[in-house]
């Protein structure tokens, strides 16, 4: 059978999407009889992009001009352009200032000094391409991840998640966190798929798949009123993630 | 097939960045690493963010790093806000750093650096013509990934580590689990350590830079800089003594050292400030490759501090504790541990609502490039005459010996 030639590329990010894939150890020799890697300069040399792809998995945000070039090309050549992680997705943690000026924010760093890289802000990759399918999360869960490829492989593309966090908490029959122990948790208005993770440690969900469609937000907000969390700390804690979050 | 791009960046690395050869006709003259990353600008970012936001924001600016930067992060709130964390906590944290020691040394050993021994382009080749290290590397690298699930509830980003404590304590049994599997590992690491000390290298002798890296506490903790040159810094003056520059030819502050000699942190600075005896005879020839032998050696240390660790907390038997309640006031705190590729420091400033008015973070990847650049320099007059490719080759080669973390070095 004919490898899948597959192309993975990290923008502006921490690399964490890519280092999923590498983490999962244990099924990644497997996953070399049925794919081709062929552009992966995080672990293999070298960053060359030659002929077509089955599909180019990318991730982090696009954040300067040879990163829209790089996303053109990557699309171009790809059958599916698949987004990887939050950041691809809504932007991410380097877009949680997108509302202020980035001149302002860059001297608060490099003080009057110029510096090389030309950037602007953050945008997620829809911005420039378009793209075939999203898996989220900060980082990606690697069965998803694996879920992912493995699907490739029929054909098929992942099928997108339309639950929140909370479903899977309560499958778990975790204790909420929200209403019963009056904890901040971004549950509700969360994409799920992470199998509750943090709220199953009581850690409360801090949003970082981005946000559910269809979120009952007015319902929600009324609850996080009833809680005593002003809804500005609650946009807040969601534009973490995703500085489109509007309300 | 055709229709070829090749994209100029340095591979086998995390992050972007690149050597850029300086040629005088056909002689290479001169090399520079370029870190080209995009400024994310999490110091600016953190800034308005709330006490008990700015580790988890924190700790995305890397995922190799992802629990060291989680844990000096809290360090150093957790200093500013004035509160205590209890000793299950801190020895809970220490074994994350050292699972993240362990998943980040054997990922660089068998994924980035070995196919520069075995001249192959990566672990794709490596799953052909080495199989069996390349499983060993990958069982070594799960049990790091393992140790940091288990502890801060995933590989990356560790959640579960929070201000003050745990979400979750793990129990008894979980550690007894990972305490069996480390002691398996060990064939695997002894093995990984008369492997790697065993291959030929593939640089020519080039001189280590004069080391620093934290001392003071226990392994990859404390709270001062000593150097190999006999200096010792506080951490209350590490910041103004590294004293980090802007450069316009890379997108990391690079650090000045108070203007003496470029230093080097990372695995062979914390071996040469502590070596066992018995692994000093692998260091005889001090050549910057040997910083591959530091780091499979520290993996090895890693298992067996991670062992003691779990001893400890059994033997002290587990609390199930609630953080620490933290009451925000004005305050500051500056923290310096010991990441995988070496000295990190976090340091934060608070208004007395607890909101963070100041960020300062150094990494190690860019504390190493005045190192990284005399080593390039070093390693173009040793090959003078060679030809363009293959210093290329060698040069990248080299860098991967620092295990660069790009997006640690410009955040």
């Amino acid at each position: 059978m004919r490898k899948l030639r597959v192309a993975i590329a990290g923008l502006t990010a921490c690399s964490g999407c890519q280092l999923s894939l590498l983490n999962c150890e244990d099924e990644l020799p497997g996953l070399l009889e049925q794919f081709e890697f062929h552009f992966f300069p995080m672990a293999c040399s070298p960053a060359l992009l030659e002929g077509d792809y089955d599909a180019a998995l990318v991730e982090g945000c696009v954040s300067m001009p040879h990163e829209i070039a790089l996303l053109q090309e990557l699309r171009r050549r790809s059958k599916y352009l698949i987004v990887l992680g939050t950041c691809a997705a809504c932007g991410g943690v380097a877009a949680l200032r997108n509302s202020d000026e980035r001149e302002l924010l860059r001297r608060m760093v490099y003080g009057q000094n110029a510096v090389a890289a030309e950037t602007f802000n953050p945008q997620p990759l829809q911005s420039v391409v378009p793209v075939d399918a999203v898996v989220t999360g900060c980082p990606p869960e690697k069965d998803e991840l694996l879920r992912m490829l493995t699907g490739l492989v029929r054909g098929a593309l992942p099928v997108s998640i339309d639950y929140p966090v909370c479903t899977e908490c309560r499958m778990h029959e975790n204790l909420c966190l929200l209403t019963e122990r009056n904890v901040l948790c971004l549950g509700p208005l969360t994409l799920g798929g992470c199998g509750a993770r943090c709220p199953s440690m009581s850690v409360p969900c801090e949003g970082c798949r981005g946000p559910v469609p269809e979120a009952n937000l007015k319902e929600t907000f009324e609850i996080y009123n009833q809680k005593g969390f002003e809804r500005q700390t609650v946009l807040e804690r969601l534009r973490r993630f995703c500085p489109e979050w509007k309300l | 097939m055709s229709n070829f791009k090749k994209i100029n960046m340095l591979t086998r690395v995390e992050g972007h960045g690149s050597v850029e050869l300086i040629r005088d006709g056909d002689r290479v003259v001169g090399a520079s690493l370029n870190l080209s990353e995009s400024p994310r600008l999490f110091e600016a970012l953190l800034v308005g963010r709330r006490y008990d936001e700015i580790a988890e924001i924190a700790c995305r600016i890397c995922s190799i790093c992802s629990t060291v930067h989680k844990v000096a992060a809290l360090q150093a709130v957790e200093q500013a806000m004035g509160i205590q964390i209890s000793r299950q906590t801190s020895l809970f944290r220490e074994l994350a750093v050292h699972g993240g020691q362990i998943e980040s040394h054997a990922l660089n050993i068998f994924c980035m650096t070995l196919p520069d021994y075995l001249r192959v382009s990566g672990f794709q080749e490596l799953a052909t013509i080495a199989p069996e290290q390349l499983r060993m590397g990958f069982r070594i690298k799960k049990l790091g990934n393992l140790i940091q699930e288990v502890v801060g509830g995933r590989a990356i980003h560790p959640f579960n580590l929070t201000l003050g404590g745990m979400g979750r304590v793990p129990d008894a049994l979980q550690l007894q689990l990972l305490s069996e599997q480390l002691l398996e590992i060990r064939n695997d690491v002894a093995a990984s350590v008369k492997y790697i000390l065993g291959l030929n290298d593939v640089l020519p002798q080039l001189a280590i830079a004069p080391t620093c890296a934290v001392s003071g506490g226990p392994p990859l903790f404390g709270d001062r800089l000593t150097t190999s040159t006999g200096l010792i810094v506080p951490v209350g003056s590490a910041v103004d003594w590294l004293n980090e520059q802007v450069e316009l030819h890379t997108s990391a502050k690079i650090s000045h050292f108070n203007g003496a000699v470029p230093l080097a942190v990372g695995p062979l600075a914390r071996l040469t400030s502590s070596m066992p005896a018995a692994y000093a005879q692998c260091f005889k020839d001090a050549s910057i490759i040997s910083s591959q032998k530091a780091r499979v050696i520290e993996l090895q240390q890693s298992v067996e501090r991670s062992l003691a660790l779990i001893e400890y907390l059994l033997g002290d038997g587990l609390e199930n504790e609630t953080p620490v309640v933290i009451v925000p006031v004005q305050g500051e705190g500056v923290t310096l541990i010991e990441a995988p590729r070496g000295v990190l420091l976090h340091g934060y400033r608070f208004d007395n609502r607890g909101v963070c008015s100041a960020a300062n973070i150094i990494a190690p990847t860019a504390i190493n490039q005045g190192a990284m650049a005399v080593s390039l320099k070093e390693l173009t007059e040793v090959l003078d005459g060679a030809d363009y490719d293959q210093v290329r080759d060698l040069a990248e080669i080299l860098i991967r010996c620092y295990d660069p973390c790009i997006s640690c070095a410009v955040h």
